[in-house]
């Protein structure tokens, strides 16, 4: 029965991930930029003192401290006892927040599908890597957290998340960042997937996210009739998150306006994380996943 | 530029521009698209609306090419007109003529419809009021038709489709025409303000406004100022033959024959070769060829004289009948080729003298060819019971010869002596030696009659009613007098015609031949049975308060009603042809009713008019249409503008 659930939930992750995309995703993993805090031992290289093979600093000897650790070299040439620190190698906590608000749904070929099939691979390179992973989904708040996920036998649970979440209701970003700073899942790399077309602005979220210890990287991902709209004439355009509606005249000149107005609006976002010191990237929902993996992503360094 | 209908076109905008404004923001119908947020494209208008140079105009130009259009097809209903006759506004009467030389046709068309056309293109050009320009004036005119007798068909207004109206009124007749009483009338009205006369000077002279051919009869008797008329000559053709007399006469030795005498007349240049066709009661009886002579040569101008032939047909006809005679040659005029005669049925009278003792009256009566003369004393009258008297028509004529009876049966009464009761006739006194003084003798009693040597020793003041008919005066008294009272007719000789010196008089004959037959009306229906056109139809001695019904030949079943003086007048004879007239319980009567007008059937149109020392050329040219409607040129435009509104709409859609 154990299995059967097993094998249900693998080919639900290459419903996601085809095999070939999986085997090259083996070579790679995550990389952060900033040397961070983990939880557990692992490998990766801390600020923390810990056992290692990785000499970091001495200090004096006191009452109590292992005595396995004292240099006695230096005790021979100077007769005080200093002690040995090593770094300490932990783990890193890799975090995906995915959007999974209704306007995600939009899009031929979807934002959602997109979205989930990059937030599978990014997950699939982290927990292949031994490194811990949670995987949030959010819309007007958080919807639904994997946390703490280490290994290859989670796999199969992050598949089924992602799978199972469907796009629907407001977005509400700040909140949802809210709820995520609250978790205490420990500093790492935060990636954030979304198409960051919030009502509210997207700076308030942001910003929660970047006072945090975070290695920061927003991937903007918008379909591809959101950057090249085959709208025309007279429409009444419905949000579909809000059903806010805005009554246009679509001419050759709104036309112009609105691809002016979504350029600015990614270097908007741009500027906003790179003067932050997060990293952006832009992600054409109609592109294939693989190739922005394998090469965008390694390019801008968040894999190797 | 100029405009002739402002008002409407101010309604139209009125409801059309707020009509169109409302469109604009009641929101068109849009495609619904749902996207994943309005966000960008709410930017994406903003940024739209912020560079658009003429944010305003740019928005709104769509509505802007409607609303031009929209004001070029309102423009064009308020009429705009280049005037090429500019001029103050004035005051117009509109004379058409009705008369029977206008029915001539011409090209399909009789001249009044000619006439008609002309007048209503003129009412066309007419200035209309400006509407925001107090100052300015409208053209007001009046309608007139005139034939023997003046219509007015509207009074003075600026209303056109009422002018128009008024003048598709106006309805053919062939009765002469005379100008003067239109003319008159024009005057008289020209004096007051019209209708909408707000700012009118009562003052200002009308313009007269004749639409005619020239033929008219009265025209030295007309008097208008210099350039008060312009005269539109209306009509070309000259050619025409007419009948101009028609009598038809029985014979009086043998009164089953029939004597018709008619004269055909040319107007046209050229000699005219053709059959002149008698017919009774619509069966075709004779037919003779005749030749009638071209119209006189020496005066060519305008009073030229017609050639003129007579034609005379004998038949035998021993009962009543309508007697036509028509001419077979097609001329453009219609109602002067016929003439048609009533033939009264060759009758004798019956005559019952009511006397004591008269051998004078006895013989002269019996000399007057009979067909039955009774005798009846006083107390004989008297004793029978007549009251159905009128109805078993068992005499025509009662002569009471000094005799006052008690009961008057309805009957035609000549009457010597005491003039009966009930008739509001009076004796106040007896007179004696009277002489005669005066008398009538065109009247048809007294035709031929000389009562120069009459002499009466005794005889009766009598004291008539006003509508009583004098016919001979005593130096004292009236001497013959004529009466009607409830359907009787009373001719009335106020004293004994023993008691004068009448009977050795040639003249008492004479006037009993002629009263017999007067009373017996038999002279008299044979003059009325034949009318001119105009003439009424006036018949005697029918039941007052009858309705009777009249046919003619423009119409039928008439009804008209007899007054309380038992005489029915008729006078809507404006058309030539048989009228039968219906009067319950006795047989119909027919009237012909002809033309027989030499001035009317001289048809060729005159292009001056000679008013009283006055000439007036006719205009050179027809009226014709003297303002450039420009409401073509905007319609056009309006389609061009909505043309430009589709292509800025797809250019503006186009991505």
């Amino acid at each position: 029965m154990k299995s059967a659930k097993a094998t249900a939930s693998k080919k639900r992750l290459t419903d996601l991930l085809d095999p070939k995309f999986m085997s090259r995703l083996d070579s790679l993993d995550i990389l952060s930029r900033k040397i961070l805090q983990g939880k557990l031992q692992g490998e990766r290289r801390s600020k923390r003192r810990g056992q290692s093979v990785e000499f970091a600093d001495h200090r004096p000897y006191v009452a109590g401290d292992d005595l396995r650790f004292v240099d006695w070299n230096i005790y021979g040439r100077l007769d005080q006892l200093f002690l040995k620190l090593y770094l300490e190698e932990q783990d890193l906590t890799v975090h995906i927040l995915a959007d999974v608000s209704a306007s995600m749904s939009m899009g031929e070929p979807s934002k959602e599908r997109f979205i989930k099939k990059l937030a599978a691979a990014l997950g699939y390179v982290s927990l292949v890597n031994n490194n811990r992973v949670t995987i949030s989904l959010f819309a007007d708040g958080l919807r639904g957290q994997l946390a703490n996920m280490r290994g290859r036998n989670y796999l199969h649970n992050m598949a089924d998340v992602l799978l199972t979440a469907g796009c629907d209701g407001l977005s509400s970003f700040e909140s949802a960042c809210r709820q995520v700073v609250a978790g205490r899942i420990g500093t790492g790399v935060m990636i954030v997937l979304s198409d960051f077309l919030f009502k509210e602005g997207y700076d308030a979220g942001l910003r929660r996210l970047i006072g945090r210890q975070y290695d920061l990287y927003v991937i903007q991902v918008l379909a591809a009739q959101e950057l090249e709209p085959d709208l025309a004439g007279e429409l009444k355009l419905i949000d579909i998150e809000d059903t806010d509606a805005a009554e246009v005249t679509i001419s050759a000149a709104l036309s112009k306006y609105y691809k002016k107005n979504v350029a600015a609006y990614c270097n908007e976002l741009k500027n906003f994380c790179t003067q932050r010191g997060a990293v952006y990237a832009l992600a054409n929902a109609a592109d294939s996943v693989e190739s922005l993996v394998l090469n965008y992503l390694r390019r801008i360094r968040l894999l190797r | 530029m100029q405009w002739l209908t402002p008002l409407t076109a101010l309604y139209a905008a009125a409801v059309a521009v707020p009509l169109l404004l409302l469109l604009y923001f009641l929101k068109l119908k849009r495609r619904q698209v749902v996207v994943s947020s309005t966000l960008l494209w709410k930017r994406a208008v903003q940024d739209l609306q912020v560079n658009a140079p003429f944010q305003r105009l740019r928005r709104n130009i769509l509505l802007l090419l409607q609303l031009l259009a929209l004001l070029a097809i309102l423009l064009c209903l308020a009429g705009p007109i280049l005037s090429l006759t500019a001029r103050a506004g004035r005051r117009y009467v509109i004379l058409i003529d009705r008369s029977a030389s206008m029915n001539a046709m011409e090209g399909g068309t009789s001249r009044l419809e000619e006439a008609k056309k002309q007048a209503k293109i003129f009412v066309e050009s007419l200035r209309n009021k400006t509407f925001f320009s107090l100052a300015a004036s409208s053209d007001q005119t009046m309608v007139i038709a005139f034939d023997t007798h003046a219509k007015v068909m509207c009074n003075f207004t600026s209303d056109k489709p009422k002018l128009d109206g008024a003048i598709d009124a106006i309805t053919p007749s062939d009765g002469d025409s005379y100008l003067a009483e239109a003319v008159v009338v024009a005057q008289a009205f020209a004096q007051s303000p019209g209708v909408e006369a707000d700012f009118q000077s009562a003052e200002e002279p009308a313009h007269l406004v004749l639409f005619s051919d020239g033929r008219i009869g009265d025209l030295d008797q007309v008097v208008v100022a210099s350039d008060e008329m312009v005269f539109h000559c209306i009509g070309q053709s000259a050619e025409n033959v007419a009948l101009t007399a028609m009598q038809a006469k029985r014979s009086y030795e043998n009164p089953e024959q029939v004597d018709v005498f008619a004269t055909v007349a040319n107007y046209g240049a050229s000699p005219v070769t053709c059959d002149v066709q008698l017919s009774v009661n619509a069966d075709v009886r004779a037919l003779k060829s005749v030749t009638i002579p071209a119209k006189s040569a020496e005066n060519s101008s305008e009073d030229s004289v017609p050639g003129k032939v007579a034609v005379s047909f004998t038949l035998d006809q021993p009962d009543a009948g309508v007697v036509e005679v028509r001419h077979l040659h097609s001329d453009p005029l219609g109602s002067d080729d016929a003439a048609w005669a009533v033939l009264p049925p060759p009758k004798r009278l019956s005559v019952l003298l009511v006397t004591d003792e008269n051998p004078v009256l006895e013989s002269a009566l019996k000399a007057c060819s009979l067909e039955r003369l009774d005798l009846m004393s006083g107390s004989q009258f008297d004793a029978n019971d007549r009251s159905d008297f009128s109805i078993e028509q068992s005499y025509d004529i009662i002569i009471l010869d000094n005799h006052l009876p008690a009961r008057l049966p309805k009957c035609r009464y000549l009457v010597f002596g005491p003039p009966p009761a009930g008739i509001d006739v009076s004796v106040s006194q007896q007179l004696k030696n009277q002489v005669m003084v005066d008398w009538r003798p065109r009247h048809a009693v007294l035709k031929y009659v000389n009562l120069a040597n009459l002499f009466a020793a005794k005889s009766l003041r009598m004291d008539l009613p006003r509508d009583a008919e004098v016919l001979a005066e005593f130096n004292e008294s009236p001497a013959l007098a004529l009466l009607r009272r409830k359907g009787s007719v009373f001719l009335l000789a106020g004293f004994d015609v023993l008691e004068s010196n009448w009977p050795f008089e040639p003249s008492f004959v004479l006037f009993c031949y002629n009263a017999i037959h007067f009373l017996g009306g038999q002279v008299g229906r044979h003059e009325q049975t034949s009318l001119n056109v105009g003439e009424p139809i006036v018949v005697e001695g029918v039941t007052p308060e009858t309705e009777a019904r009249i046919d003619g030949p423009y119409f039928s079943d008439t009804p008209v009603m007899s007054s309380s003086a038992g005489s029915i007048h008729f006078p809507g004879t404006s058309r030539t042809g048989v009228y039968n007239l219906r009067i319950p319980e006795k047989p119909p009567r027919l009237f012909g009713v002809n033309l027989l007008d030499q001035n009317e059937s001289g048809i060729e149109p005159r292009r001056q008019i000679v008013l009283a020392g006055q000439a007036v050329e006719a205009e050179q040219q027809a009226v014709s249409r003297a303002n450039m409607p420009l409401w073509p040129f905007l319609v056009g435009l309006a389609l061009m503008l909505a043309c430009v509104e589709w292509l800025v709409y797809n250019l503006k859609v186009k991505i």
